[in-house]
Order: structure tokens, then C-alpha cells, then sequence
């Protein structure tokens, strides 16, 4: 991407697993050198309503950390993208969608790409559970906004040794649902 | 032995306690403790809170001293003990102070268990703010407050603090010198959270509003009212009315 | 001193950022009751203090976690506690107590919008004046002010060494939107701590020196201590009926903080050579003003920041410089004016509030709209 300060909403229902994609999205862009910022659901929300998690990746300091227009959105279901899809730059943004989860609605010259993220997960890796590392993945892999590798050392990084193994795959598994 | 205490007193203070009071015994009733145990008292810290009680220790004793807040006392002891575990740390402050403002922070000292040895002081009123009644105010009793008589029950505290789960709970009266000084010694050395309730008195605000007006009285009152856990075991309740029943309620064991 | 955690950029929330900045500061002893938003830094202490070695309790209130903070601190500990608005009404008759005892502690304020309950989860900055009045009676305290999640890091460790330097209550009044902001910081190789002075022998409550700060001692090491907040000697004798007693005490817990407060203070600015109109601005709120600002100057426009690092003790002598330049001074606040009343005390040029007090971070453009009116 030509911008120097890239502003991504993750969003989905509480226990999707937004919150922690956010999270592993962040640790990339600070494995790729770049100023991160952030922020999420808090509360009874992150818990079960929908959900999101706000990451900024920047060449420079971000004076003000939280998103204003959302240049990547990344939707999980429904009710979230109906939410969200109003926050999205028309012309300048991007929306990537679960296609199990989120019937898009016509919105002229805005680039909406579906990935099957959560049909992909249980096929390949017979798990829900990492449906958000794998559209997330599909997101980098279609927006360059980190590099494939700062993902990838970010979860070898920060997530937890048991789940190491196949969040990796889920990583692998998006970068090819997203080419 | 006369005046062998006076090692541990700081030097040049006068006692503040009025005359009768009850707090003077007891002062040196717990130096005697401490003298038999054989512990250097440089080795022990002394947490104490608002009210008469409270200058038992500050700025008597001639140690580490910690006046606190009205009420707060378990907390203030409990951070020191828990950074400093080598501390022997010893909480004096009365009724009011300890069971009143202070009473969840005394339910839950005595939940957590840590090693403290707390000597609460009831003499069933306030009696620095002159006179007010306390939940330890027996019914029916007159104070400022209550000029008609106080309405409510007061609280059966080692009853509380046994139930909370103290691992030492006993009561005495300053009447019962003796037995009180071995409690003292035995809570002291007791690991985990220990509880005596002394039973002072107060001639100048409780015993003056309740026909008890000279020191002489009120001493006289708690030793008739006090009875030994042990000997009130083979009596009626009708026999047990009115009296106060005194001795170890938890002795540790269990 | 070695930093605790790897040296590196870490993905923190503020929240974050400050248990790992009391446990680089060394803190030793935390005690603490769950409040939302200050609850993360409770839960990341109880986990981490086993790695450090530290002591944590959770309490059964905040009146008892602020009371055992000040008795680990006179057993010794680096200590510390958090919370948020309700919690922080609660400690502070335990403020009131250390200020009088001299007594180095960290609070943590982590602010959310109120009065009462309000709203949990929203930011404000409704306890500026609470850190600075919030007890009865005349007191001196710091309070240090972070608008990042790196400076959330920075000011813990810089609160610990305050408090222990002028032993007294150091309040870390951050809000909810830097609590709760993730973001790059760095943890760097070492950490500067400054230990409590010690003398054996010497009045633990008086001084003759300049900087006003007596000696602290601790627990155990034979001084025989009289710790009250009764009014009390240099040797913590009770005095509550002298005049020059109470009068000489309450002077210097005041001047120990007012004399040295050039030292204390700590403040950030930019744009500020010809600025015309300057925003004072403090917390979460300043980074909307700099955003405001860089806007603003790429028009073209005469506009500069002044942050306040440091809340308490107030900088006046650089708000009446600033007011003797500049022609308009704005104030962001998500109060209704807590910190613009001290900007007129000092500042000779006109002060003007933007308040916003709807639970909601103030956005840059609000403060564009404002300046815009101003230049």
C-alpha cells in the first residue's frame, strides 16, 4: 500500500478471536519497524456482543492513536460488517470478509473481497478455532499492509506453545486463500 | 522485679490513661508477656488505630510503632508483615477502632490467617470521643448516644472471629491477670492469625452512665460478670444470664 | 539497574505498560482491589510478581490496599497500588495519612468518567482536582500525567523514584484511553532507581537540610519509630496541641514539594517559538491536540502545544511565561475545567476551555474546529 499509516478494523462477535488477531496484527507491524497502535473492545462486548479491534500501522509516530476512517476492514460476521462498513473510506478502502459469515451488501466503488476462512479452517485444519488467524492472514496476504514474515515471527512470538502449531498452519492456509 | 518493665517503655512520656482505666494494666500486662517470651521487643512491630487503646503502644512501647488510621489497623499490618515476614507484629487498638469502623478488615485478617496477634480492647464504648455507643455496648446499656438505653445487641466477638477463621481466639477480662498474660504469650507464638478480647474498664464514661462510677466498681463488675469457659460449661442458662464467658475459644489445634 | 524484561518493542496497553514499569521500578509490595479500568494492571502484577519475586494482596477494599501499601512501605517495599475514580474517593483518607506520615507510595488512577459510578468503561479526567485536594486539610502530592503507552511505562518507574526521593504519595492520573490504548514502547536495557535516603539516628521527621526530606527508615532496623499522622516532633512525638508544632510540620510537608517543584516538574512542548494561540493540553487529550496541531501548522497557522507531564505540582512560573507570549491559550479537558482554572491563575492572556464530558476521548477534530476559531 502507498500510505504511510494504515488504519485496520478487525471486527466479528465476542469469542471469534478479533481481539487476539488484532493483537498478533500489532506485534507484526512492530516486527516489521513500523509504529503500532491500537485498541478494542473492552467489556461485556468483548465477551459476546460484537467486537472489534483497531490496529494502525504507521511509518511514523501516530499522534492520535485511534481510527478515524478505517482504510482495511476485516469482518467476521454479519452484524459486525453492518456496523462497520459505514466507517470504511469508499474509493480508498478495502473490505475482506468471511463468506460463511457475511452476505456483503452492493456498495458502488468499494473493493470487497470474501475469503471461505471459516469453511477453509474446519476442512484444512479441522478447527473454528483459528478462523481468525486465517482471515486475518488472507488480509495480509491481499494488502501487504505487514509482511508475511512479520506475521508469521509475531505468532511464533506470542502465542501460547500448545496452539503454536496450528495457528502457524492457519497462517499458511490464509496467505493461500488470500492470493 | 519491681519496675523491670521499664526497660520497654520509651523514656520521658507520661501516661494519658484516665484514672481507673483499664488500659494501664493491660499495658503492662502485655510487657510481661513479652518479658517471659523472652523476645527482644526491637524484633517486634506494634500497629495501632484510633481511640484510647491505641496509646497503649504509641508512644509508649519503646519500639517500632505504627499509629494508624481509625479502623485500619489489620490492614497497615498486614502489608508490613507480608514484606517482612521476620516482623513480630502485635495489633492494639479497642472496640470501636478494631470491630466497628474496622470490622470487615477484621473479618478477613482473620480469613486470611496471617501471622498477627491482635488484642482488642472492649470497653463497650468509645471512650476518647467520650462515650458514644459501640457494637460491643452490652443491650440495654446507657452512653451518650444511647441515653435511653442501647437498643441493639452487641456482637459476640470471638464468636466472629472464630467463625471468620482465626487460628487463636480467646477473651479475658484485665481481672484476670494471670490467665490473660499466658493468653498473650500463647498468641504471640501462635503462627497465624490470633484474637484475645480483653474486657477493660471504663469508669469515667461507661461506668458513670451505668451505676459503675468509681474504678472500684467496675473492676468488681467484670469479676463478677467473667466466668471461666470451663466452669460455665456445667451451668444453666438461666444460671449463665448476664455473665461473660471468658477463656480460649480456639486454641490453635485446629 | 537492569531491566526486568527483555530489552525490545513490546505490543502493551497502558495498562500494561505500568505493571511492567513498577515491577522494572522494583516494586515490592502491591496491594490491590479489582476496579474496571485499572483491573489489568491488578491481574498482570498477581501473575507476574511470581516470576520477580514481588508481594501482592488483593484486598478486601481500597481503603485497606491503600492502608497496607503504606505499612509495607515502613517495612521496607517499593509499593504501589491502582485503581479508578471510586476506588481513588476511597483511598484518600490513606493519602491524607502518608503525606502526614511522609510516606513513599504509588497510586495509580487509571480515570473514568463520573461523578459516582458514571461510566465504567469511558475515559475522563474528572479527578485532577481529587489527586490534588481529594483529602481533608492542606496537602502536598506529585501527580504525573502520561498521553502514551511508553510514557504510562516511563512515569511509573519516575513516580516510584519520586515518592521515595521526597517521600511522599505520587499519583499516576492517567485515564482509560491511554489504559486501555495499545501501542509500540520499548523497553530500554536498564532503569534508573532512586533508593530512600538513610541515616541512622537522625530524626525520621525533621530536617534541617534544603530539600526538606527527613530520612526514612524502616521497620526493624532498631530506630524504635513513632509513625503517626497525629501531628508529631521530628521524632514522631505526638503533638496535637503545639502551634509551632503543627504549624512547622504542615509548612514543610508543603515547601518539601513547592521549593524543589523546578526539579519536579516535567513538560513536553512543540511548535511553541511564534506560537499565537497554545493549547495546554495533558493525557490522552494531548495527542488529539498534536494531531490538531500538525494539522494546523501545515496550514500555515501560528499554533503550538504545551503538555503537562507533570500535574501536581502545577507549573506556574511556565503557564505565566507561555501567557505573557502567547495571545490565546485553549484548554482541552474531559472535565468541566479542572485545569484551565489553573491556567488563569497564572496566564495573563485570555484561557479558554473545551470541555467534553460525554465519556467520550476528545477528537482531534473538535480541537481543529476550536482553533480554527481562535487563530
Amino acid at each position: 500500500m502507498a500510505e504511510i499509516s494504515t488504519q485496520v478494523r478487525l471486527c466479528g462477535f465476542g469469542g471469534q478471536g478479533v481481539i487476539l488477531a488484532g493483537t498478533m496484527l500489532g506485534y507484526a507491524g512492530i516486527n516489521d519497524e513500523k509504529w503500532v497502535a491500537g485498541s478494542n473492545s473492552y467489556g461485556a462486548a468483548a465477551r459476546g456482543g460484537t467486537c472489534r479491534a483497531d490496529v494502525i500501522i504507521s511509518d511514523k509516530p501516530i499522534s492520535f492513536p485511534h481510527v478515524v476512517e478505517v482504510d482495511v476492514l476485516i469482518a467476521m460476521s454479519q452484524k459486525a460488517y453492518d456496523v462497520y462498513i459505514k466507517n470504511v473510506e469508499t474509493g480508498a478502502g478495502i473490505v475482506i470478509y468471511d463468506e460463511q459469515m457475511v452476505s456483503p451488501k452492493e456498495i458502488s466503488g468499494l473493493k470487497q473481497i470474501g475469503i471461505p476462512a471459516t469453511n477453509a479452517a474446519i476442512r484444512e485444519l479441522n478447527s473454528k478455532q483459528v478462523v481468525n488467524i486465517v482471515i486475518l492472514s488472507s488480509a495480509v496476504e491481499i494488502t501487504k499492509i505487514v509482511n508475511r514474515d512479520a506475521l508469521i515471527s509475531a505468532i511464533e512470538e506470542n502465542v501460547p506453545e500448545r496452539f503454536k502449531a496450528l495457528n502457524l498452519e492457519a497462517v499458511e492456509l490464509g496467505f493461500k486463500l488470500g492470493k | 522485679m519491681t519496675r523491670d518493665l521499664e526497660q520497654y517503655l520509651r523514656p520521658g512520656l507520661v501516661t494519658a490513661f484516665c484514672p481507673g482505666c483499664g488500659d494501664g494494666i493491660l499495658l503492662g500486662l502485655i510487657l510481661r508477656a513479652i518479658d517471659e517470651l523472652k523476645i527482644n521487643i526491637d524484633d517486634m512491630l506494634f500497629v495501632s488505630g484510633i481511640g484510647c487503646a491505641g496509646w497503649i503502644p504509641s508512644p509508649n512501647f519503646n519500639a517500632d510503632t505504627l499509629h494508624t488510621l481509625h479502623g485500619r489497623t489489620i490492614p497497615f499490618a498486614t502489608g508490613a508483615k507480608m514484606f517482612n515476614p521476620k516482623l513480630q507484629v502485635m495489633i492494639i487498638s479497642g472496640d470501636g477502632d478494631l470491630a466497628d469502623i474496622g470490622g470487615n478488615h477484621l473479618i478477613h485478617g482473620a480469613r486470611r490467617n496471617i501471622d498477627l496477634t491482635v488484642i482488642l480492647v472492649n470497653n463497650f464504648l468509645y471512650g476518647m470521643t467520650g462515650g458514644q455507643v459501640a457494637c460491643t455496648t452490652p443491650m440495654g446499656a446507657f452512653t451518650m448516644t444511647t441515653t435511653e438505653g442501647n437498643p441493639y445487641r452487641p456482637f459476640d466477638l470471638p464468636k466472629l472471629v472464630d467463625a471468620a477463621g482465626a487460628t487463636y481466639v480467646a477473651r479475658y477480662s484485665v481481672t484476670q491477670p494471670l490467665a490473660l498474660i499466658s493468653s498473650i504469650k500463647k498468641a504471640v507464638q501462635i503462627k497465624g492469625f490470633s484474637f484475645i478480647e480483653v474486657l477493660s474498664p471504663c469508669p469515667i464514661q461507661f461506668g458513670r452512665r451505668n451505676q459503675l462510677g468509681t474504678p472500684i466498681d467496675m473492676i468488681k463488675f467484670l469479676m463478677d460478670k467473667c466466668i471461666m469457659k470451663e466452669e460455665a460449661e456445667g451451668l444453666s442458662p438461666e444460671e449463665l444470664e448476664g455473665k461473660i464467658i471468658t477463656g480460649e475459644f480456639s486454641d490453635g489445634r485446629n | 539497574m537492569k531491566s526486568i524484561l527483555s530489552p525490545g518493542s513490546y505490543y502493551f496497553s497502558g495498562d500494561e505498560a505500568i505493571a511492567e514499569g513498577a515491577i522494572a521500578a522494583r516494586c515490592g509490595y502491591f496491594a490491590g482491589y479489582p476496579i474496571t479500568p485499572a483491573s489489568e494492571i491488578v491481574e498482570r502484577i498477581s501473575i507476574r510478581f511470581k516470576e520477580t519475586g514481588g508481594v501482592f494482596i488483593q484486598m478486601e477494599d481500597e481503603i485497606a490496599s491503600i492502608c497496607s501499601i503504606i505499612g509495607a512501605s515502613w517495612a521496607g517495599a517499593r509499593a504501589m497500588t491502582a485503581t479508578s475514580g471510586p476506588g481513588f474517593s476511597l483511598m484518600q483518607e490513606g493519602v491524607g495519612h502518608a503525606v502526614m506520615t511522609e510516606t513513599p507510595i504509588v497510586i495509580i488512577d487509571v480515570q473514568r468518567a463520573g461523578p459516582g459510578l458514571g461510566q465504567a468503561t469511558r475515559p475522563a479526567s474528572g479527578d485532577i482536582m481529587q489527586a490534588r485536594w481529594g483529602s481533608h486539610s492542606d496537602r502536598q502530592i506529585i501527580a504525573l500525567c502520561p498521553w502514551s503507552v511508553q510514557e504510562a511505562y516511563d512515569q511509573t518507574i519516575d513516580a516510584f523514584n519520586l515518592a521515595e526521593k521526597y517521600r511522599v504519595p505520587v499519583i499516576l492520573l492517567t485515564d482509560e484511553a491511554v489504559g486501555h490504548l495499545r501501542e509500540k514502547m520499548d523497553i530500554r536495557e536498564d532503569v534508573d532507581i532512586f533508593n530512600r535516603t538513610k541515616k541512622p539516628g537522625a530524626a525520621p521527621f525533621g530536617t534541617e537540610e534544603d530539600d526538606g526530606v527527613p530520612p526514612m527508615p524502616t521497620f526493624g532496623e532498631r530506630e524504635k519509630l513513632l509513625v503517626t499522622s497525629s501531628t508529631h516532633n521530628d521524632y514522631g512525638i505526638r503533638k496535637t496541641d503545639d502551634p509551632l508544632v503543627q504549624a512547622k510540620l504542615v509548612s514543610r510537608l508543603y515547601s518539601k514539594i513547592m521549593n524543589n517543584r523546578e526539579k519536579i516538574i516535567d513538560y513536553d512542548s512543540c511548535y511553541m517559538e511564534d506560537a499565537e494561540v497554545v493549547v495546554v493540553c495533558y493525557g490522552f487529550t494531548a495527542r488529539s491536540a498534536l494531531f490538531a496541531i500538525e494539522k494546523l501548522r501545515g496550514e500555515g497557522k501560528k499554533v503550538g502545544m504545551f503538555r503537562l507531564k507533570t500535574m501536581w505540582p502545577f507549573p506556574d512560573r511556565l503557564i505565566r511565561d507561555i501567557g505573557s507570549r502567547a495571545k490565546k491559550i485553549l484548554v482541552p479537558e474531559m472535565n468541566k475545567g479542572q485545569v484551565v482554572e489553573e491556567v488563569m491563575k497564572y496566564a495573563s492572556c485570555d484561557a479558554i476551555l473545551y470541555s467534553q464530558t460525554n465519556g467520550e476521548d476528545i477528537h482531534p477534530n473538535a480541537i481543529i474546529e476550536q482553533l480554527r476559531r481562535l487563530v
